[in-house]
């Protein structure tokens, strides 16, 4: 893991304690004490995973209390990436792909996650209520899928949330038989592909954060001028807008925070660049 | 060349995808039910899709051929434009489909006989006549070893000698104009804008040199060829830059039998420019003054109607007035 030095700035979600097990391994989480019904794990690159517990509820609510906590006053965002294991008709124990359709048996909507990322095998996901048996269609078939897409992309863009699922059944090896002490290595095998999958997710995220980036100035602002909402979004377009300039640097000396004045600051920061 | 195709349930057995499919058999291919499932939705990002865009092939319901916006075009006939595919390969800057759509992924309708049966229904409604733009929300030679465009769209015109087909176009995939008999009604428009302005803006877009080399042969083998240079982005610059190209240009090719040429500023709907500033809040040109006129927003320059005079009055130092129009 190469770049485990760079941020990392993506939220992972597990259904069960076996799918962290290799995962908290391999990325060095750490468990993270907090106040919450979650088990949850970070890592000093900004990495969290929290186990949501099984179904679309719990995988929903995972996601709205992590997202909650990292609520950013900035517009940064992060990726999420819901890693889990699931059944399929004929598909080998350990086999894996990154869910391109995710069907939701019970409504039969699907949702199409933005393909971005190369070198992960790809696949369609089924999210069903109770777990599949007989597995009718091509399709690796779980229990999160959909409510973690759903519910994950009001917090970000679309092509920065994805599943990943490992299968662990098929008609083969029925789920009824499932040796759930060989969660973890099933999961373990696919690490190369997860590891793939961060690192690619954690680029984009970032330059997409770089792109939304503010200045320092703005915050500054923030802290000392009492500004409305409207003022705040008219400063942050200001800001944006020298930043795109190159004329970030001159931002405290065109308009300085002496005054305190926010109408006064507008003036002339929108003076010297309208 | 995609990093997912997508495929409405509808036209899963039609010939043209399932040659389609098996071209690029190794592109990971989904099954939707309307490309609208995977265009539309909300939270995507046209900037982020923009680094590996997928093809839709998808089928095209309601209205083929629409009335062409007031003030887009050459002439005074009825003008009407079409548009087999949404979305573009090129990554312009100051493109407005950045803000028109959600995403950036390629939409290919591939009905194109029912685009065929309302060119032929609208142009006889013309009595023969009427133009036909091609290339408002796409390229429409860019895609067309995929789309195969003009291998079924020209013989259509063929058929209508008095109706006029303009292909709008950056791209110098001309092979499949230059191995087909000329189509004497059909104008192949190639836009432009300076050489800072491509460096800046164009990106994946084929060089200036590139471009007028593909003119140039069309021109050669028989083709009605037109420039169009849009969008007018005017800055500081002064007029060096277009002395240049129009230099450039105008050296390369036989100005005379030129079918037209065109000029437009940079304009954009209100919405377009509000979306695309929240994509690229970082882009020097969405941060430039601007100013807003009947819904559209335009850059505020003091000097701008004096720097567009200066324009084109040294373009009809090259072209005749009778080729030359302002688009709206």
């Amino acid at each position: 893991m190469e770049n485990m030095k760079n941020p990392m700035p993506v939220n992972i979600i597990v259904a069960h304690g076996l799918e962290a097990k290799a995962l908290v391994k391999a990325l060095k989480l750490e468990r993270h004490q907090a106040s919450s019904e979650f088990l949850e794990y970070s890592n000093s690159n900004r990495l969290r995973l929290v186990v949501s517990g099984m179904g679309k509820e719990a995988v929903a609510a995972a996601v709205t209390y992590l997202a909650q906590q990292q609520a950013s006053a900035d517009g940064e965002i992060r990726a999420w990436l819901n890693v889990g294991i699931a059944g399929h008709r004929d598909a080998p124990l350990g086999s894996a792909w990154l869910g391109n359709k995710i069907t939701d048996r019970s409504s039969g909507a699907s949702a199409y996650p933005p393909q971005l990322i190369e070198g992960v095998e790809v696949g369609s996901v089924v999210t069903v209520d109770e777990p599949e048996t007989s597995y009718p269609l091509a399709a690796a078939y779980e229990m999160e899928a959909s409510a973690f897409y759903a519910e994950a992309a009001k917090y970000s863009t679309a092509e920065l949330v994805q599943v990943f699922k490992v299968i662990s059944d098929n008609l083969e090896n029925p789920i009824s038989e499932i040796d759930l002490k060989l969660v973890p290595d099933l999961i373990a095998t696919q690490i190369p592909q997860v590891l793939t999958l961060i690192e690619s997710m954690s680029e984009i995220v970032e330059q997409y954060n770089c792109s939304q980036r503010l200045p320092s100035y703005y915050h500054e602002v923030c802290s000392k001028i009492r500004l409305t909402v409207n003022q705040k979004l008219q400063l942050k377009r200001l800001c944006q807008r020298y930043k795109a300039l190159g004329l970030e640097a001159e931002l405290a000396e065109v308009a300085g925070l002496k005054g305190g004045d926010a109408k006064q600051l507008m003036r002339q920061l929108a003076e010297r660049i309208d | 060349m995609f990093s997912t195709i997508y495929i409405e349930e509808e036209v899963l057995e039609t010939e043209r995808v399932r040659k389609l499919l098996d071209r690029f058999a190794q592109v990971p291919q989904v099954i939707c039910d309307r490309y609208g499932d995977v265009f539309n939705r909300k939270s995507q990002n046209f900037r982020l899709q923009k680094m590996s865009p997928a093809l839709i092939l998808a089928k095209k319901h309601g209205r083929k051929v629409l009335d062409a916006p007031a003030g887009y075009g050459y002439n005074d006939s009825k003008s009407y434009y079409f548009s087999h595919m949404l979305n573009c390969v090129y990554d312009c800057r100051y493109c407005f489909l950045q803000g028109m759509y959600s995403s950036a992924n390629y939409v290919l309708f591939v009905n194109y006989e029912d685009f065929e049966e309302a060119l032929a229904e609208k142009i006889e409604e013309n009595k023969g006549g009427g133009v036909y733009y091609s290339g408002y929300d796409c390229d429409s030679l860019a895609l067309e070893p995929v789309s195969n465009f003009c291998g079924h769209f020209l013989p259509i015109f063929r058929r209508y000698p008095n109706a006029e087909l303009e292909i709008r176009t950056k791209s110098t995939q001309v092979r499949c104009l230059l191995d087909t008999e000329v189509v004497s009604n059909c104008v192949i428009a190639m836009s432009f804008t300076t050489s800072d302005a491509a460096r800046q803006w164009e990106h994946k877009v084929p060089s200036i040199e590139k471009r007028l080399e593909a003119l140039h042969k069309l021109q050669l083998a028989g083709w009605k060829v037109a420039i169009r240079f849009e969008p007018l982005i005017l800055g500081a610059e002064g007029m060096a830059p277009y002395e240049s190209l129009f230099a450039q240009i105008f050296s390369k090719l036989d100005v005379q039998k030129l079918h037209s040429v065109s000029s437009g500023l940079f304009r954009m709907p209100v919405d377009f420019h509000k979306r695309i500033v929240k994509l690229y809040p970082d882009e020097e040109l969405y941060a430039r003054p601007t100013e807003t006129v009947d819904g559209m927003i335009a850059l505020k320059s003091a000097d701008e109607s004096s720097h567009l005079v200066a324009i084109e009055k040294l373009l009809l130092s090259y072209v005749s007035s009778e080729q030359y129009y302002r688009c709206a």
